[in-house]
């Protein structure tokens, strides 16, 4: 190949130092953040004067954290559950249907990941204000299953396209009615797609911050907004422990998703 | 007459302004080992799936001892099907597979289990019960397809090339499975195939399909030794057409002028011919005898090429007409010396040599 590894000599070093820099760049500011939480400074000063986990107890000790994450944990679950329930249903549309205009309900699933968010957000925001259903649960739900749907689409989707129909229509022969074979043949078939599927559109509504501002109220605020929040009202390190355990939740659930990968891939 | 145990009555399937079968009827008794052969897009498949349901023929009927099948869901049908391609579910263990079509029928555990037991007794894979599609090799992919589409007793199974993602050596080897599965289960088949060697191997009964309808129906030997049209000749086995002339045919024996000038009568013919009318007179390779003595119509050619096959020797030959044909006798039937002379006539018995239209 043109651009084997093996065979690029001197550019091995330029391409290295390259890489390290990108990374360096992506993964600093979220090590200083994590470094940050454990820091004594009061200020946020780095290097830290010293070590201290006072940020996490009074983390852990203030209930509207607590209730933030649970609010982001609770409308993240939903809205992977709908996400890959709509998602599964229009993959099944998109990858078996035959119908005019697929093409184009492909497009319009997937441009909420194209469309700037606060874009969106301001639609949605003025829309939901007019329905009732701004600040609500419901309205949290709904707003982040519409940005989460493609992210459920792509892997489900992906998956479906590389399962073999005739493999269901065996099921079918075999005397499985037409939904039976799916839910008993093609669904576990496809989980590896429909499991990423759930991750990812948990994680979308979880680290969302622009829409979840436009939705949230004084009683309603997800974690992301709540951070937000308080880095403008004072600046203290809690949100950095805060960020921390977002990151570390997020951390752990790619994690998670890769283990399952390979075990359900042998 | 005994009602035919499954019955295809002018079946007809139209895809927009394509036909792809024109209203082919057919009667498979009990038992039956019947294979649909002919090259892709003659309709054999499209003929094969609306049996099974997964397409709904535009008009005709399909009846299974006497009642149609057409308003019956593919999934109540109860008929089994090995498909080209792998379709064990990759999910499950070989004995989850083979279990799955008696699971839907909520079957008893204890049937389930014996069932299981007997069907990979039957393809021979025993010990793989508990191992996932993806640890087996294709041909066991397709046994154990095999014993899952006949775990239910189903009337008929339907086989659409199970074999031809196969290499040549497994393909005999299965082909030889499915022979002795269909003698120990006396289960109806109805097997698709594009190979002539693996239908003549398997069937009692080859449908030659040709642009979606039924060229000629009839045992292996009836297709191979009275072929009904050219396009069965030259379809199974391998033939020389040589360019003719014909003059009378009485009896049903035709008398024709090759392009060499040389008369031939006893042929066999095919139709009516007009005195004069151009012909195509069909005699298989094997046919032609070299050796000193042979009797019968004698076709002057000069030898072009020989080769050594084993069991048999390859000749390529001219006629005086300067068409190229080709002679395989025995080995055994053959000396040397015989292929020695360049200008020699070969034999053939014209009453094994057919006369088609041109």
């Amino acid at each position: 190949m043109l651009l084997d590894y093996d065979r690029l000599g001197w550019l091995k070093v330029v391409l290295l130092a390259f890489t390290a820099m990108v990374a360096a760049f992506l993964l600093l500011p979220v090590v200083f953040i994590v470094l940050l939480s454990f820091g004594s400074s009061r200020w946020l000063a780095f290097p830290p004067p010293g070590w201290t986990l006072k940020w996490y107890q009074e983390l852990f000790a203030d209930p509207s954290w607590i209730e933030a994450a649970l609010t982001s944990a609770r409308i993240a679950t939903m809205t992977a559950i709908l996400a890959v329930a709509i998602g599964l249903l229009a993959s099944f549309a998109l990858v078996r249907g035959t119908f005019r205009g697929r093409e184009i309900l492909r497009g319009l699933l997937l441009t909420p990941m194209v469309l700037p968010v606060v874009v969106f957000a301001i639609a949605i925001y003025a829309f939901f204000l007019r329905m009732g259903l701004g600040g609500t649960t419901l309205g949290f739900v709904i707003a982040h299953t519409v940005l989460a749907l493609p992210f459920a689409i792509i892997p489900i989707a992906t998956a479906l396209e590389g399962f073999d129909k005739s493999i269901e229509d065996a099921a079918i022969v075999c005397g499985a009615s037409p939904l039976q074979a799916k839910l008993r043949i093609t669904l576990p078939s496809i989980r590896i797609g429909i499991f990423s599927a759930a991750i990812f559109s948990f994680l979308a509504s979880w680290d969302e911050v622009v829409v979840a501002i436009f939705m949230a109220s004084p009683t309603l605020q997800t974690l992301p907004v709540k951070i937000w929040g308080s880095l403008r009202s004072d600046l203290t390190p809690v949100i950095a422990a805060a960020s921390s355990l977002l990151v570390a939740l997020t951390l752990a659930l790619m994690v998670v998703t890769a283990l399952l990968r390979r075990k359900l891939q042998t | 007459m005994t009602e035919p145990f499954l019955s295809i009555r002018k079946l007809r399937k139209a895809f927009g302004a394509f036909t792809a079968v024109h209203d082919v009827t057919l009667d498979i008794p009990k038992g039956e080992f019947l294979t649909f052969l002919g090259p892709s897009g003659s309709g054999k498949s499209t003929t094969l799936y609306a049996i099974a349901g997964f397409q709904d023929p535009t008009s005709g009927d399909v009846l299974l001892q006497g009642k149609s099948l057409l308003s019956v869901p593919s999934h109540k049908r109860n008929i089994g099907m090995v498909f080209q391609r792998y379709t064990l579910f990759p999910h499950l263990s070989v004995a989850e597979n083979v279990a799955f079509p008696l699971r839907v029928r909520r079957r008893p555990d204890a049937e389930v289990k014996r069932k299981v037991a007997d069907m990979l007794a039957l393809v021979r894979l025993e010990s793989f019960a508990e191992r996932l599609p993806g640890a087996l090799s294709g041909g066991q992919q397709q046994r154990v397809a095999l014993a899952r589409a006949l775990a239910y007793d189903p009337p008929i199974l339907l086989m659409d090339e199970p074999l031809s993602a196969l290499d040549k050596k497994l393909r005999e080897e299965i082909q030889t499975e499915i022979r002795r599965i269909h003698r120990e289960t006396g289960v109806t088949i109805l097997y698709v195939t594009h190979d002539q060697e693996e239908a003549l191997h398997l069937s009692d009964r080859i449908a030659l399909f040709r642009d979606g309808r039924i060229e000629q129906i009839g045992t292996g030997e009836d297709l191979y030794l009275r072929p009904a049209t050219d396009f069965v000749a030259g379809f199974i086995g391998n033939s020389n057409f040589l360019a003719a002339e014909h003059l009378e045919t009485v009896n049903g024996a035709a008398t024709v002028r090759l392009g060499d000038g040389s008369l031939i009568s006893g042929i066999n013919a095919n139709g009516s011919f007009q005195r004069g009318q151009k012909a195509r007179l069909m005699i298989r390779p094997e046919a032609f005898r070299l050796d000193q003595g042979s009797t019968g119509a004698e076709l002057a050619v000069e030898i072009v090429d020989v080769a050594f096959y084993g069991e048999r020797r390859r000749i390529v030959a001219r006629t005086g007409a300067g068409q190229e044909i080709d002679i395989r006798p025995t080995s055994a039937t053959l000396a040397t010396q015989d292929v020695e002379t360049r200008h020699r006539p070969v034999f053939f018995d014209p009453g094994a040599a057919f006369l088609f239209p041109a």
